[in-house]
């Protein structure tokens, strides 16, 4: 299943959910994992969503750190 | 003067039948609650609250009950203590979502039976030998306003929702759009039509453009946190982050039989103050369950290491997985000693507290290589405990990065890496592992801790002493 992060094309299993395209974002990018709880998680349509909704539902998500790294 | 005074009263008469005629519908609605048990205290506070302030309220779920606490799942009858709760809410109708499948037929159906709330699927079509009470559609009669409610789930891409295919086996799924579509006659029935929607707000939103019949959209599933309520197509579309972080209150209305306005705003639930202290009481017996407290496997010998609970979870993961192989990530093995004796479930889920789910993958022996460097490289250099095999690492000292990997089977030999074999690992580990490999992989839809509860209760005695599945090489 593909989805776009941040307009990157990420590819996770079949019933995966955001939280683990997150993880695949961070791990192709070298991010700290660690940071995943701290994000705001935005759809298509600039709704939060939370780390447990399935990736399936959503064709791209943008995420925001409270912070720069 | 006869003549004025007689129209004037005429209109009089037309103003007060048109001013009893406007009425307002209240509902207060929730989705993607996934066990959320902790939360129901404060959920009931708002219900009463906004009971009191509106007798006809009401209470809907958009689906996805069930799934995401062990106190609600792992229950003697799986997601007990939810039914119990909503029923104490008064809650009116739950759609049906995907993760209601994770009980399996008869669990569902039992589920149903136990419920003083209707559930509500249009697109699903039950054997009847399951005796599963799921209605397609309900009238409800709120204070005088007639509201028709039309229940509908998602289909994944095997035309199923996303559950494991064998807990729907017998239950026949159709078309969501097309099968909305047939209930358009509950408009010329009904003041207010809803569609209690477990769909996503996507096709939400795709599909209001054909269902202009539709006032109100409930929605769940993508777990979208929605200000309020959002206008699409003229149909009104509500729906809340997941775990009862907020729950809408909508208000409709009504005059002559037609809606003619919506507003909605959102409630915080989770960590807010006020709690019926009732269903505080109730949640405190479900929390206190003895049933965590289960013997499933006797220790023959302690547990001493990370590496010994970490091989016995990867041989679980291949016994009950049904795989060849199996690895899981060195983190996710939360504690390194148990004392001999009992292993209790509870153990268990302190041991893999994470909810992960069973990730099923076929791959080459080369790729699972692959995927293995990049687990030891993403979860802080730690190697990832295997099961079917054994794995000898080359890391530098200084860096530690990892050299070389070698992988044996169990007879000894080393893994052909051209070979395809099963593979069972946790959908963390999955996912921090990414690789160009042909098969990404598929959701078992079965929790990990449910695999060594499994693979503990088959084996009666386990004795992990000394046992290793890595060696590590420091060059």
């Amino acid at each position: 299943m593909k989805l776009k992060v941040n307009r990157k094309n990420i590819e996770v299993f079949e019933g995966a959910q955001v939280r683990h395209a997150l993880l695949s974002y961070f791990a192709w990018k070298g991010l700290d994992v660690r940071l995943l709880e701290q994000l705001t998680v935005l759809d298509r349509w600039g709704h939060e969503i939370d780390l447990d909704a399935p990736a399936s539902q959503h064709e791209m998500i943008k995420f925001k750190l409270p912070y720069k790294l | 003067m006869k003549k004025i005074l007689f129209a004037s009263l005429l209109m009089l008469a037309a103003l007060s039948a048109s001013a009893q005629e406007r009425k307002e519908l209240h509902i207060l609605s929730a989705n993607d609650m996934h066990a959320a048990i902790e939360c129901f205290p404060r959920l009931g506070f708002i219900a009463d609250s906004l009971r009191a302030l509106y007798p006809n309220l009401l209470i809907l779920s958009g689906g996805d009950n069930r799934s995401g606490d062990p106190l609600n799942d792992m229950y003697e009858i799986p997601a007990y203590p939810m039914v119990t709760l909503m029923n104490m809410v008064g809650f009116h109708a739950t759609a049906v979502g995907n993760h209601e499948f994770d009980s399996a037929q008869k669990g569902l159906a039992k589920l149903i039976s136990l419920s003083t709330f209707s559930t509500l699927c249009a697109n699903m079509e039950p054997d009847p030998k399951f005796n599963m009470h799921v209605k397609p559609y309900q009238i409800f009669d709120c204070g005088g306003i007639s509201v028709g409610i039309i229940g509908i789930t998602a289909l994944g891409t095997m035309g199923l929702p996303e559950s494991h295919p064998a807990r729907m086996t017998d239950i026949k799924f159709f078309d969501p759009l097309e099968t909305i579509k047939k209930y358009q006659f509950l408009r010329e029935k009904c003041d207010v039509v809803l569609l209690l929607s477990h769909l996503g707000f996507d096709d939400d939103v795709k599909f209001s453009a054909e269902l202009p019949w539709i006032d109100i959209i409930v929605g769940g599933h993508s777990h979208t946190q929605v200000k309020g309520g959002e206008d699409h197509n003229g149909v009104f579309i509500t729906q809340n982050e997941n775990r009862l972080k907020r729950v809408t209150h909508t208000t409709l209305v009504v005059e002559n039989g037609k809606v003619v306005s919506r507003k909605a705003e959102n409630i915080a639930v989770r960590g807010e103050m006020n709690e019926n202290k009732v269903i505080r009481e109730v949640v405190r017996y479900f929390s206190e369950n003895p049933a965590f407290k289960r013997v499933l496997a006797t220790a023959d010998a302690p547990f001493s290491s990370y590496e010994e609970l970490g091989c016995m979870m990867a041989d679980a993961y291949v016994a009950e997985g049904k795989g060849d192989l199996s690895f899981q990530n060195a983190g996710g093995v939360r504690y390194d000693t148990h004392e001999a004796g009992g292993f209790t479930v509870a153990d268990v889920l302190r041991l893999d507290p994470f909810q992960n789910e069973a990730v099923e993958l076929n791959i080459t022996g080369k790729e699972l290589s692959e995927m293995l460097i990049k687990c030891y490289e993403n979860d802080q250099k730690r190697f990832p405990y295997v099961g079917g095999m054994t794995a000898e690492y080359t890391i530098d000292p200084k860096t530690y990065d990892l050299k070389k990997l070698v992988l044996y089977g169990t007879d000894g030999k080393k893994l052909n890496l051209k070979k395809t074999y099963k593979v069972i690992s946790n959908s963390y580990s999955v996912a921090v592992s990414p690789t160009n490999r042909k098969d990404e992989g598929q959701n078992t839809g079965i929790i990990t801790a449910e695999l060594i509860m499994k693979y503990l209760e088959h084996q009666g005695h386990v004795n992990y002493q000394g046992r290793t599945c890595l060696k590590e090489i420091k060059k």
